[in-house]
């Protein structure tokens, strides 16, 4: 059964992968069109060349990292705090996280640019960076909290209360049983968040300032207008880019 | 650190941030040459930050809220009006803008804006068909695009006036026809055509078009220009018979702003007659600028899809606001077509 | 105060922040009347509601239910096998992990358009079935139903991947070797041991897989080629080209009652809302 898996695997890795290799293909297209003319690098020097996409990569980073460990955190604690007992007073908390999670972006998009901008009025500030860092945790959190909850739900209470026996403060149990217990819960807690960071387009444009153009932003503009290379080749680059990462990751880890 | 430091701190920091002057821009994307904004930041040491929009909903979302930081924005004619009577447009002063005589003369006093109080044509275009040589048949008029032999093959656009426009064209009304009864009747056209239509692309339909998916397109001219350009010789572009819509993008300065000498600065940079060249030669756009026509190349020049004889134009009508009913109403009609 | 208030209170500030005043807003949208270029404005009324009793919008969310958990139901198949394999890696279940992420790092937009691209008329799949000879005509793989649930399925894959490994992780191996033991064949150590010990992963998945399938609308737009009309495609066209926020907000007030109802159908007596 171990080989039918493996083989399974490989087969599902492909499917997420092979639109991939063909954008990678076409990025080194000579043509602008989607028609293979001739081996060419010109758009990753177009790519290269323009400020305004450098800029969005950056931006898209940086709110995409500051949600994400914001967003990590502190749906960790309250997947933890609504788990270990219920009471009513947050049963809205959860209705919450559902709701966020059913409301289309456009009217979260919306609705937050309604209430930015009323807010605005009393504290003399602008959309901006900020407005869009806290409206990326306020759709992240959700996700978070809904994976670490289910690996709670496989937690045996027992381990807490018998370290609550043997003299632990309550956090010192939290802190020492079991989060190392949501370890993985927490890992791909993470990469959701920063899943759904890196690449919202909607709730993003709505909530930008002048100074926060992100790079979906970016590429919606060029991809509007159809086929292009440079989409490609951004594409390429990040998965490159990204893929070493991973493969160094898991180097540092056998060595 | 106390308050008092930390106040300081974030002052001079701020500070920091606004070193030398700044101007916001927000442009359609793909509008204008890549060294456009740069010539413009060196020449006039103004730093730009250019943000780009896709559809007029989504900027006038950013300048309804009063608050958006952009100042130069890039209106259609249409819309003109309506947000001069929202408030939102700051008054040009001509005496900040010396070349406007580089304008084409049918662009001086247009129709929206006829003294340009509020705006400066930028570029403007028109709506045909696009189809395949190899077709077997020429379709000459909107009626035609009704045709089922182009079952599967027809795509329309997905922006309604375009629609509205095709349709009521095919009954003989004006595109920008208020009357409840005539845009009824319009609607149940579109609706009677959904069974032909693949599908309802923008400009996404040019790499269609040229990979042959695609036998016959409603499409903006730019959009069949460019496609012509990439595959030569195997599609051709008809302005139908009973008329078609034109369209203008026009600038205008934001009310909101605090920059307006540096977006007049600006407005009067593009108004250059190399500068709009330059432009059109990368984005294959019809300019409104007359100067810069005459020094395009002279293939670009006397394109007969950008920049059609004046006997066609003529048969060309303008998109003109809505009355705020009339909108009600077409927005209504065009939910129910696309449900 | 207590622990677990306190480790609560910040999301749930965030939360009253991002989502609850949000959702004021838009409760109160829904009763006002549309502003001529978008926007609102007075007077209220409760005409937005009427219209979302139009029939035309029930069959549109009944169809949206139904794509959805297909899409799911799919992603639920074709991800387990995938969960289960990178839980039982051992020691390389972070790369793995990491290999069925990476893909989503990059635009959704470009992805979706690489997929318009193998499967349009002229693309991959077509032209390799033409050429083999099985086909003569090029199969009409785009701008349906087919397509969009093939987009759905892709783009939703590892928000089922995840938390299904984050339960799968925590398996216990002998308790199949147990199982095997004691003369249970594979597919009923599957069945009988292993769904019922990651029913919560299966929940969590499920949850956020088809909940955000629901509100989809880019997927539908470009793979269905503004054809296919889903709930989250009207409620999108309300907030741009139709310009009619409030009934925008009316529609998708209907959207999210539909879905807490859906939720508190499927719960078991006494069990929590997540």
């Amino acid at each position: 059964m171990k080989k039918g898996l493996a083989l399974y695997a490989l087969a599902a890795y492909a499917f997420l992968h092979v639109p991939l290799l063909i954008l990678a293909v076409f990025s080194f297209n000579s043509s602008r069109f989607a028609v293979w003319q001739g081996f060419s690098l010109q758009w990753y020097g177009a790519i290269a060349r323009d400020r305004n996409l450098m800029e969005s990569s950056l931006n898209s980073l940086i709110i995409a990292v500051a949600a994400t460990i914001t967003a990590t955190v502190i749906g960790t604690l309250a997947a933890y705090g609504l788990w270990k007992r219920r009471t009513r007073g947050f049963a809205w908390l959860s209705g919450s996280f559902y709701l966020s999670l059913v409301t289309p972006e456009i009217v979260t998009g919306v609705s937050l640019l309604a209430l930015f901008q009323w807010i605005f009025r009393f504290l003399h500030l602008r959309l901006g960076m900020h407005t869009v860092i806290l409206a990326h945790v306020g759709f992240s959190l959700a996700y978070v909290v809904v994976v670490v909850l289910a690996r709670l739900r496989s937690f045996d209470r027992t381990l807490e209360e018998a370290a609550l026996d043997l003299g632990a403060t309550e956090f010192e149990t939290f802190w020492r049983v079991t989060l190392p217990y949501l370890a993985p819960a927490i890992a791909a807690a993470a990469m959701l968040a920063f899943t759904v960071s890196i690449d919202d387009y909607v709730i993003t444009s709505l909530v930008a300032g002048v100074d926060s153009q992100t790079l979906p932003m970016v590429i919606y503009a060029l991809a509007r207008r159809g086929v292009n290379p440079a989409l490609n080749a951004i594409s390429t680059l990040i998965v490159v880019g990204l893929g070493v990462l991973v493969l160094l990751s898991e180097r540092l880890r056998r060595a | 650190m106390n308050r008092r430091s930390f106040l300081m701190g974030t002052a001079a920091a701020a500070a920091a941030c606004t070193r030398g002057p700044r101007l916001n821009i927000f442009n359609w994307s793909d509008y204008v040459a890549p060294d456009t904004i740069s010539s413009f930041e060196r020449e006039f040491g103004i730093r730009v930050r250019y943000g780009t929009y896709e559809s007029i909903p989504e900027m006038l979302a950013k300048a309804m809220t009063g608050n958006s930081g952009w100042d130069v924005i890039f209106p259609s004619a249409e819309y003109i009006q309506p947000m001069r009577n929202m408030g939102l447009l700051a008054p040009l002063r001509h005496d900040w803008l010396p070349n406007l005589n580089a304008l084409d003369d049918q662009f001086q006093h247009p129709p929206w804006d006829p003294d340009l109080a509020w705006s400066v044509p930028y570029m403007h275009g028109t709506t045909g068909i696009i189809f395949q040589q190899n077709l077997g048949w020429t379709p000459r008029a909107w009626s035609d695009l009704w045709d089922s032999r182009l079952t599967g093959k027809l795509t329309m656009l997905d922006d309604p006036p375009e629609v509205f426009a095709a349709c009521l064209k095919t009954l003989g009304h004006s595109l920008n026809s208020a009357d409840p009864g005539e845009l009824k009747a319009a609607e149940q056209r579109a609706i009677a055509q959904k069974p032909l239509v693949r599908a309802y692309l923008n400009a996404e339909v040019r790499d269609q078009l040229v990979a042959g998916d695609v036998g016959v397109a409603q499409a903006w001219a730019v959009t069949a220009a460019q496609a012509m350009a990439a595959a030569p010789g195997r599609l051709a572009f008809a302005f139908p018979e009973e008329g078609f819509p034109r369209y203008a993008d026009n600038v205008a300065v934001l009310r909101e702003s605090s920059r307006i000498e540096a977006a007049h600065h600006f407005i009067s940079y593009l108004l250059r007659p190399r500068v709009a060249a330059a432009i059109v030669e990368t984005t294959r756009t019809a300019t409104c600028n007359g100067a810069a026509h005459s020094l395009l190349p002279e293939a670009l020049r006397n394109d007969p899809v950008l920049f059609p004889s004046r006997e066609i134009l003529a048969r060309g009508e303008w998109f003109a606001p809505q009355s705020a009913n009339s909108q009600r109403l077409r927005d209504r009609l065009w939910t129910e077509i696309k449900t | 105060m207590k622990l677990r208030t306190a480790f609560v209170l910040p999301s749930a500030i965030l939360m009253a922040v991002t989502m609850l005043a949000p959702l004021a807003i838009i409760v109160v949208y829904s009763f006002l009347s549309r502003g001529a270029y978008g926007g609102v404005q007075l007077p209220w009324t409760l005409e937005n509601f009427t219209r979302v009793w139009d029939p035309v919008y029930g069959f549109i969310i009944l169809r949206s239910l139904w794509v959805a958990a297909v899409a799911t139901a799919l992603c639920l198949i074709l991800g387990f096998p995938l969960a289960l394999f990178i839980a039982r890696s051992g020691p390389r279940k972070n790369f793995y992990l990491s290999l069925v992420i990476l893909p989503f790092w990059t635009s959704f937009l470009i992805r979706t358009y690489a997929w318009m691209f193998i499967l349009r008329d002229t693309g991959i799949v077509n032209s390799a079935l033409q050429s083999v000879g099985f086909i003569r005509q090029p199969l009409p793989l785009l701008y349906n139903y087919g397509a969009v649930i093939l987009g759905l399925v892709y783009g939703f894959l590892p928000f089922m991947v995840l938390p299904l490994y984050a339960t799968l992780e925590r398996l216990d191996p002998s308790l199949i070797e147990a199982a095997a033991d004691l003369g249970a064949r594979p597919w009923d150590t599957l069945v009988r041991v292993v769904l019922p010990l990651c029913a919560p992963g299966i929940r969590a998945g499920a949850i956020l897989t088809f909940v955000p399938c629901l509100g989809t609308y880019l997927t539908s737009d470009l793979l269905g080629g503004s054809k296919t009309v889903l709930i989250g495609n009207v409620v999108q066209n309300q907030f741009t080209a139709s310009r009619d926020w409030p009934f925008g907000a009316a529609l998708s007030l209907a959207l999210m009652a539909i879905a807490i109802g859906l939720l508190l159908a499927v719960r078991r007596r006494g069990e929590e809302l997540l």
